[in-house]
């Protein structure tokens, strides 16, 4: 690279979708991998951290990395077929390619949590951040204490990743509550109906020595939050992490400040007593 | 360096140098009973009776619509090339000194952390030249927001005209030093020439920018109805965003066809609902009042106390070209109390 | 005149019969009007109806307007220009008669180049259509404030917008194309013209509707073109000449130009003009077997 060579910092590096999983009849995995070689085995991020996703010649969207930095190699995506990017990189298959830039944003401070007790809240479409550090953890399982994971959605077939949650279900080393809404099980659900904070309340996982991360729409964070607070959590104990619009990813668009705070740079991960004392304007 | 002195009519040869040498000559000219900044090619384009242009020069430093990166499909996958910017050298004549004041703003935006190039290298290539104010009208206010038209902060070069017909040339920071000394043909030896009187307009008595500030930064006030009450006229044309030389919001879009297309980084506004409009239907700024109480927070809390620059200049714009005439000051005054 | 007003205002709200009334007030330094929603009593008296009250006040009664729609049944102060678009609203089924209440004020004029008043009304500061109304006593109101105008307008419309007009029309296609894609070049992207209308009250506008893109959003002669003829189009049979889109546009797009030609070829071809019947349904969204059909060759 030449000095005068600019350093473009909206230009994405081209990734190719390897695998695709269909979690939902809308929502979709893809395993991506960088084209550039030296990307692909140099590529590391923490979990937590987000992306911008380009479908070329319809734009770029954000989310978070959904796999664990453990996994190397690759990383992986999970979205809903929402708006215009998401619908067009939707319509792509295997073999097909997408920009990717990142890493951005902040991550779950996992390595001050070793020895602790882990809970994990999630709900819909809310679990892709969260999967990142059960899988972190996972494949650092002897630093943690007890893992519990308590998942809900609305109906049975808006759970997303069915497979995993067989096979954390099946493991000793972790608890797995799964719920549906109630009217949303289907006669051979084996798991709870009920509301993701109800299920919490009764799993009720010791606040003693333990971190929450939560994770799904604004009204489930809400009453988790009180139940996890009900259940002794202190809000510091709490995390999550705030996903709004973006365009830019690194603080200049303008569009995902909460108040003076820029999600894109400063966060996306708060505990819950940083979110407390943020402007009301999520 | 010791202050210089142009004359008028030395203009045209300044606009001919600067041509010659490759670069780009911006200055109010009367286009659409507007005057606004514009590139001209001789001295008479230029309108010297205006209190501010129309828009901010902003636009030469941050164009309204950029390619950011080309693409195309090929045969193997997505051709994709980072466009490149080699910016001129570009000369703003005529600004007035509450808006040399922005730029410095605007760069911290582009260069915190991140460094937004095709802003650093266009600005890096920017001499602006301040002409200071001998007349306003009542939509100023910089002297409010700690300004004046004798605050020389963000200019290259500082003017200031004479009785004679010309400008007494001060050369204000290094960028500035080196262009008067590479233009120095133009410029004449200081002739102690009269200056004319500035236009300083009125302090608005009832606005405390450090109460403003502290006020905001409790964020208690954001359920306070006062901003609802304030800003209810507010239509969301989104026009104070366009002209203001501070603001900086932009959207991502690609553009083209199946085959071939480009990345754009175009101007957005704050004031559009869909501007924070999740794909999942949420909008955390659903109303205009929060929307615009979003703007007044970037102006007198997010620029003062995260870019430690100003987010207001006080040149009155976004107060001109209000169809509703919602005038930022009133609030300003409202939120000093 | 104003009196009058303020005393209407304050009787309403006293009966309750309407929660705001949306009017003009000074700005601070009492050179400009500016809108005001009064929902108390006493302060009525902030209420002001001069020239300089050029807005048009009915896009708050829009859909846009949640907040506002949210403080309750509204009072309105409205020139016969402004209730034209009232009038659209209700016929497209926007707002409901019953749920507003008009204060029709009688008017001699407003003032369109606002830096240019003196305090005396004269024809070179005032829009064209001012010279042209024939609706300076109220048409539509519950009540009718100011004493009744006697003028009468001319039988062929005159004033710069229809000078311009032949003027344009009177070129060669492409001479007229390079006129508009001109000023259209101008075009900032910031939807002024859009916000200001109230009869530009979509959920979504078709610039937000991106799947497909039908509107290129930068601000390049592709996306200004596209924007600025669409909304002309989507205007047709519908826009009464109020002109507020050209007079909230920061770069001076000739908007009156384009929606007055309209206006005219409306007229021209179906004998309609918007704004004066609530019964009577705009001719794009009616079929008549008289309708011309000269586009048919």
């Amino acid at each position: 690279m030449t000095d005068n060579k600019m350093n473009n910092i909206y230009l994405p590096q081209l990734v190719t979708i390897e695998d695709i999983y269909d979690e939902t009849p809308d929502v979709r995995s893809y395993r991506l991998v960088f084209k550039d070689s030296t990307l692909r085995e140099g590529f590391d991020f923490k979990a937590g951290q987000f992306g911008l996703y380009s479908a070329f010649g319809l734009g770029e969207s954000t989310f978070c990395i959904a796999s664990s930095p453990t996994r190397k190699g690759y990383f992986q995506c999970t979205f809903r077929r929402a708006g215009r990017v998401t619908n067009g990189m939707a319509d792509l298959s295997i073999g097909d390619t997408m920009g990717f830039r990142g890493p951005y944003g902040n991550w779950f401070p996992l390595d001050q949590w070793k020895g602790k007790n882990m809970v994990f809240i999630a709900g819909g479409i809310g679990l892709p951040p969260v999967r990142s550090v059960i899988w972190n953890c996972l494949d650092r399982r002897e630093e943690f204490g007890r893992i519990t994971i308590v998942y809900g959605a609305r109906t049975v077939s808006d759970l997303v990743y069915k497979e995993e949650l067989a096979h954390w279900g099946k493991r000793a080393d972790v608890t797995l509550v799964q719920a549906v809404d109630p009217g949303g099980q289907t006669p051979d659900w084996t798991g709870k109906v009920g509301f993701v904070p109800t299920v919490l309340e009764q799993t009720a996982p010791a606040a003693e020595n333990s971190i929450a991360i939560t994770c799904g729409p604004p009204i489930m964070i809400k009453f988790v939050l009180a139940t996890l607070n009900k259940l002794g959590f202190r809000d510091e104990q709490v995390y999550t992490t705030l996903e709004n619009k973006m365009k830019c990813g690194v603080g200049k668009c303008g569009r995902c400040n909460v108040g003076d705070v820029y999600i894109c740079k400063e966060g996306p991960v708060y505990n819950a007593a940083e979110v407390k004392k943020m402007y009301n304007d999520f | 360096m010791a202050d210089k002195y142009l004359k008028k009519e030395a203009l045209e040869k300044l606009i001919a140098a600067v041509s010659s040498s490759g670069g780009c000559f911006i200055a109010p000219t009367t286009d659409a009973r507007q005057v606004v900044f514009k590139s001209v090619e001789k001295a008479a384009d230029i309108t010297h009776d205006y209190v501010l242009a129309r828009n901010s020069y902003k636009e030469f430093v941050f164009p309204q619509t950029e390619v950011v990166a080309t693409f195309a499909v090929r045969q193997h996958g997505i051709g994709l090339t980072g466009k490149e910017v080699a910016p001129k050298e570009t000369v703003i004549f005529g600004a007035r000194p509450c808006e040399a004041a922005s730029l410095s703003s605007l760069r911290a935006v582009f260069t915190w952390d991140f460094i937004d190039e095709f802003y650093t290298k266009r600005e890096d290539r920017t001499i602006v030249m301040t002409v200071a104010c001998t007349t306003g009208d009542e939509a100023c206010f910089c002297t409010t927001v700690g300004l004046s038209p004798e605050s020389t902060a963000g200019s290259d070069v500082y003017l200031k005209e004479t009785a004679d017909n010309g400008y007494l040339v001060q050369a204000i920071s290094e960028k500035g030093k080196a262009f008067v000394e590479k233009y120095a043909a133009v410029f004449e030896e200081q002739a102690g020439a009269k200056t004319k009187k500035l236009f300083m307009p009125e302090k608005i008595k009832g606005i405390d920018l450090a109460k403003i500030t502290g006020r905001l930064k409790n964020t208690g006030h954001y359920d306070e109805p006062v901003w609802a009450e304030l800003t209810r006229k507010c239509i969301g044309c989104g026009a104070c965003t366009y002209v203001c030389p501070t603001c900086h919001c932009f959207d991502m879009v690609d553009e083209g066809t199946a085959y071939e297309g480009e990345r754009r980084k175009n101007w957005d506004s704050c004031q559009y609902d869909s501007f924070t409009l999740h794909a999942s239907g949420h909008n955390p700024r659903d109303t205009q009042f929060k929307r615009w109480r979003n703007r007044f927070m970037c102006k007198f809390s997010i620029y003062p106390d995260k870019f430690a620059s100003k987010g207001c200049v006080g040149c009155g714009r976004c107060v001109r070209v209000c169809p509703v005439r919602l005038d930022i000051t009133e609030v300003m005054e409202e939120l000093s109390k | 005149m104003e009196n009058a007003l303020r005393k209407k205002a304050k009787e309403l709200l006293e009966s309750g019969e309407v929660k705001v009334v949306i009017g003009y007030g000074w700005n601070r330094a009492k050179t400009r009007a500016t809108p005001v929603f009064i929902t108390k009593p006493e302060e009525a008296d902030r209420l002001v109806f001069n020239p300089l009250c050029v807005n048009n006040l009915s896009v708050y009664l829009t859909r846009k307007f949640k907040d506002i729609a949210a403080l309750g049944r509204p009072a309105i102060v409205a020139k016969g220009c402004d209730i034209r678009n009232i009038v659209v609203l209700i016929t497209e089924a926007q707002l409901k008669r019953e749920n507003v209440y008009i204060i029709g004020m009688t008017c001699s004029g407003v003032v369109y180049r606002q830096e240019l008043w003196k305090g005396e009304l004269k024809p070179e500061i005032m829009p064209t259509k001012c010279g042209n109304c024939d609706v300076r006593n109220p048409h539509a109101a519950d009540a009718v404030i100011g004493a009744k105008s006697t003028f009468v307008p001319p039988d062929a419309p005159a004033g710069m917008v229809f000078n311009k007009i032949k003027e344009i029309d009177s070129k060669t296609q492409s001479e007229r194309w390079g006129f508009w894609i001109k000023e259209f070049s101008r075009c900032v992207k910031c939807y002024a013209c859009r916000q200001v209308c109230s009869l530009c009250y979509c959920e979504r506008c078709i610039t937000e509707k991106n799947m497909p893109q039908w509107i290129e959003t930068s601000a390049h002669p592709r996306g200004n073109l596209s924007w600025n003829l669409t909304r002309a189009m989507h205007l047709v049979g519908r826009c009464t000449f109020c002109g507020e889109c050209e007079r909230a546009c920061p770069v001076n797009i000739p908007l009156n130009l384009l929606n007055q030609k309209m206006i005219m070829v409306v007229k021209d071809s179906f004998d309609f003009k918007s704004g004066y019947d609530e019964k009577t349904h705009p001719p794009m969204i009616v079929f008549s077997p008289d309708d011309k059909e000269e586009f048919i060759k």
